[in-house]
């Protein structure tokens, strides 16, 4: 059946008439849903229950939603990324294409909505050395067998009185409040359990100073639940990481303190902008404040259900649950206006939240657990630094650290065991692996290392997984864009040559690109893997706004970045991030290599120790009180500093001596050839 | 008490770099200073700023009246004009391949070949020829200046940072001088100063444009841009040390008070004296900061600027 673009119909609504219902079938699922006609192919995909990548918010400027219309007649309002040959073939933009008659589509690349942590993210990450616990000592949530006697006439104590009577006497714990759901079971389990139950008790503490000391069992104690008997219950917490990109979640058994599973999915938001400031000015409106904490929601209980489901658990089962973000992502998850936030003189709602109920947050876990956000320090530094501060490590020493989480945001913290100073800048989704034409998340098939030959320009790859390649993650990125900088085939200000002699470098539908993996040999077959001229150009303005930031940070203390003592880099890079590259396109500093360590998703790790550790909960509270912000766009160093960076890998050669060196010593090389 | 020593050391100094040769009856030297503008008791100014006057291959529909009633005739033959430049004291023609424009006559490789050459006949001045600014046809015309003006050793431009490569290339390939602009920030001025070198022209071939704006239209900031390119490059700094030509008669005479005398304030006064001030004025402020070449367009601030640096020189 022929395609055609009806550029006449059916664009909204035709007066009088009420559109028809037309059905579309989406492969490879074979799922078929029906619509009215003048639909977008993405609201019939969402409908189906499947999805796109939709990574600029469904404005038609990614090209990510690609499908190809097999059968059917649409109209393509947009045709960004896409050749007049391939919309020959039936490719079209799902955010950006309206469906007028039944119709047969195939969704290519369909990135599943979850995915499994991989690599070192999941257990050999966690547990870090420089983090003082044993993650088992002093969870949030402890269970605790109790023999209660039962009443009589002479002692006709109510029930809670007479366990908290027990509790003090057999364990030393005072002054427990219940909670209404334990109330309500605990007749019922007292009396079932014969007299013998299992209290669930959260620990909380009320300052520092106590909890650094988790024996001591002054604090405050709350009855979340109760159960009759002594078989221990299901322990289990929830840490998630909402990154303005990407949400990830780590279920862990609380009695053990282990990890049992680990999922990320893009975060929901995505849809109404791709970084913090667009949500902030689209939630301008509350019932659009609404809509982006419930779009969060949606997501983090898509984790939490899939885990739980997985583990075959019930929302019950999670007891507590940590949620690090930040600033932005903090307010919106609680429902809070971040106007302020993007208003001189940017200040949040708060810098220290309360403890909220996971059923006034309507999130998939046992009613009475309490959600505990990390604190901010700033507008644009919170929970996920104060968080990773702590996984770092670099409050333990006198050594000079510098912290850099790399994500949309890049924050950064500089310090030591007395003093701490953040700042942040925006740097844009690109190192998460969003925003690029064959960007993705360091998931399987991402390819995450590059080496281009300097004399056939010909590229050899390795992907996450050793799958194959289905797309670049940010290592790849990093890696890619070291070594089209290392072999001139792009110049130092990230074009592209036209001069290079091979035919991977073409002129594409965003100026000239580079084909690093051929359609052929890519998982999907469909389309080739390319990093254009806009791509690097995104890329240069991410590593200038982190390295700039850094320089800033550095020079506020009136110290220079090369005074650093260590690097330690956060950052959703999967297994690692290749130093030696990140040097080359000045994203890091040009430093000993061993001066850096790579930590993975610090925040994530933040809040998982937050979870099973009350020590590393109160020394996040006590990095964030100690910390100081400085406010970049308040310091008119900073844009100087980033127009500085703006260049491969520095417009001032002599702070990467090493990157001219290896240079100088590749010209020689290939000019010997 | 004994006076306090204020001399400067620098460490590093301005590239020196000729404009002209073979035909050309006089040659041009710009740059090679080793202290800031005209600060003779502190180290050497070895070359007086140039004056370049500002020629079109095409009669100029947007310029002033007053320009037009300056100039004559000349406006409608390049030859003619550079001659009459060159009569009324310019050191180099800067030669401006306008028709080149794909809308203002879309004329080609050849023709700019036959203009430069009629050019160069007409009079012994070293050349700057300038593209008309737009991508492609900037890459045909300076390519065939280049090639036709092969051992007048001429500048061409503007190599930008969006678009360097070909021109650099013909600089290279012909012996001649390359014009790098780039919009008023010392990083980005560095930065295609960088690129252009990378391609292995050498440092005596570069010229700078670091823009200018006129007076009350930006002049301060670009003046501290090249006070900081210029602190930099005596500090050391190899990739900025090249000399400086800024089209100062482009920005003064599309300045409102240059260009009409309609509607304005009387306070404002003669017309013809305000605008004439403007351009001069702008010149001899950006002398003052480090320019090397100006590029201006009417003959009495030519004369005014010629005067001022004379006495700017005097102490050499």
């Amino acid at each position: 059946m022929p395609l055609s673009d009806d550029t006449a119909l059916l664009d909204g609504t035709t007066a009088g008439a009420q559109a028809p219902d037309v059905a579309v079938r989406l492969e490879p699922a074979g799922v078929t849903v029906t619509v009215p006609a003048g639909s977008l192919l993405e609201d019939a995909i969402s409908k189906a229950g499947l999805r796109v990548a939709l990574p600029c918010g469904g404005q038609g400027r990614c090209g990510r939603c690609v499908v190809q219309v097999k059968e059917g007649s649409v109209r393509r309002r947009s045709t960004v990324r896409l050749g007049a040959e391939q919309i020959e073939e039936g490719y079209a933009l799902a955010c950006q294409t309206l469906v007028n008659s039944d119709a047969v589509v195939l969704l290519i690349d369909a990135e599943p909505r979850q995915e499994r942590i991989v690599g070192g993210d999941l257990a050999d990450k966690v547990a870090r050395e420089s983090v003082p616990c044993d993650r088992r000592r002093a969870p949030v949530v402890s269970a605790y067998r109790v023999v209660v006697p039962p009443p009589d006439m002479a002692d006709n104590t109510p029930d809670f009185e007479r366990l908290q009577r027990e509790m003090a006497l057999q364990y030393g714990i005072r002054r427990i409040t219940p909670s209404l759901t334990a109330l309500a079971r605990l007749p019922e389990s007292l009396r079932n359990g014969e007299w013998t139950v299992t209290a669930v008790i959260e620990q909380r503490d009320p300052d520092v100073a106590l909890a650094l000391d988790p024996t001591d069992s002054a604090g405050s104690y709350r009855l979340l639940d109760v159960f009759p008997g002594d078989q221990p219950p299901r322990l289990y917490g929830a840490a998630i990481d909402i990154g303005t990109t990407t949400v990830v979640a780590y279920l862990t058994d609380l009695a053990t303190g282990e990890v049992v599973d680990g999922l990320s999915a893009y975060n929901d938001q995505i849809a109404r902008g791709e970084d913090v400031i667009s949500r902030i000015i689209y939630g301008k409106q509350l019932a659009r404040r609404v809509e982006l904490r419930e779009r969060v929601v949606g997501t983090m209980n898509g984790l939490l259900d899939e885990m739980l489901s997985r583990k075959r658990l019930t929302r019950d089962d999670i007891l507590a649950v940590v949620v690090a973000g930040n600033t932005t992502m903090t307010h919106l998850f609680l429902g809070l206006d971040p106007a302020n936030i993007r208003l001189e003189p940017y200040v949040g709602a708060a810098g220290k939240f309360p403890l909220v109920p996971a059923s006034t947050l309507s999130l998939h876990v046992h009613p009475e657990a309490l959600v505990d956000c990390m604190p901010a320090v700033g507008a644009y530094v919170g929970g996920d630094i104060t968080a990773g501060a702590l996984i770092s490590g670099m409050t333990e020493g006198e050594e000079i650290a510098l912290f850099l989480d790399i994500g949309t945001n890049g924050e950064m913290v500089l310090g030591n065991n007395e003093w701490l100073i953040s700042c942040a800048c925006s740097a844009g989704p690109g190192f998460e692996g969003a925003g690029a034409s064959s960007g993705m998340r360091a998931v399987r098939g991402a390819i995450e290392e590059v080496w281009i030959d300097p004399v056939t320009f010909e590229p050899t790859v390795t992907t996450i997984g050793g799958d194959v390649p289905r797309g670049i993650c940010g290592s790849g990125m990093i890696s890619l864009m070291g070594e089209l900088m290392m072999t001139g085939i792009i110049n130092k200000s990230g074009r592209i040559s036209p001069d290079i002699p091979t035919k991977r470098i073409r002129e594409g539908h965003n100026g000239l690109e580079y084909v690093v993996v051929w359609a052929d040999d890519t998982a999907t077959g469909e389309r080739d893997i390319i990093l254009d001229d806009t791509d690097i150009i995104n890329l240069l303005r991410a590593k200038a706004a982190i390295y700039a930031g850094a320089a800033v940070l550095c020079e506020s203390v009136g110290l220079s970045i090369t005074d650093v003592d260590r690097v330690l880099i956060g950052g959703s890079f999967g297994k690692h991030i290749d130093v030696e590259k990140a040097i080359q396109i000045g994203l890091l500093p040009d430093l000993p290599w061993d001066r850096f360590s790579y930590l993975g998703n610090t925040s994530l790790q933040g809040a998982y120790h937050a979870l099973v550790c009350r020590t590393c909960r109160a020394e996040i509270e006590d990095i964030a009180s100690k910390m100081t912000y400085l406010e970049l766009s308040a310091d008119n160093r900073f844009m100087d500093a980033f127009t500085s960076a703006l260049f491969l890998p520095h417009t001032d050669e002599s702070l990467f001596p090493s990157v001219q060196q290896s240079l100088e010593a590749r010209k020689q090389g290939v000019s010997a050839v | 008490m004994a006076v306090p020593e204020v001399k400067e050391k620098y460490a590093g100094r301005i590239q020196e770099v000729t404009l002209g040769a073979g035909s050309r009856g006089k040659t041009v030297a710009i740059g090679g200073e080793s202290t800031l503008p005209f600060l003779h008791f502190e180290g050497t100014v070895a070359n007086r700023p140039a004056i370049a006057i500002e020629v079109s291959d095409r009669e100029p529909d947007d310029w002033s009246p007053l320009l037009k009633e300056a100039w004559g005739d000349v406006m409608g033959d390049p030859a003619k004009w550079a001659a009459k430049a060159e009569e009324l004291g310019a050191d180099v023609i800067a030669l401006s391949l306008d028709s080149a424009h794909p809308e203002r006559g879309n004329t080609g490789a050849d023709d700019a070949r036959k203009t430069v050459r009629k050019v160069l006949e007409a009079t012994t001045l070293p050349l700057i020829v300038y593209g008309p600014g737009q991508k492609d046809k900037d890459n045909e015309v300076l390519v065939a200046a280049a090639e036709e003006a092969k051992g007048e050793r001429i500048a061409i431009g503007n190599a930008e940072e969006k678009n360097y490569r070909t021109i650099v290339a013909a600089a290279l390939a012909n012996d001649q001088v390359v014009i790098a602009k780039s919009p008023m920030d010392v990083n980005l001025a560095k930065q295609l100063n960088v690129l252009i070198g990378d391609m292995g022209i050498p440092k005596d071939r570069i010229i700078m444009d670091p823009t200018t704006g006129a007076l009350g239209y930006g002049v301060e900031y670009s003046y501290s841009v090249m006070e900081r390119v210029r602190l930099a490059a005596l500090g050391g700094d190899a990739t900025l040390q090249q000399p400086m030509v800024l089209t100062v008669g482009y920005e003064a005479w599309r300045t409102k008070e240059a260009r009409t005398n309609d509607e304005v304030p009387q306070e404002w006064g003669d017309w013809a004296q305000r605008a004439i001030l403007w351009e001069a004025n702008t010149a001899i402020t950006l002398v003052n900061t480090g320019a090397n070449l100006l590029v201006l367009r009417h003959p009495q601030s030519v004369a005014l600027v010629r005067k001022a640096i004379d006495r700017l020189m005097a102490g050499a």
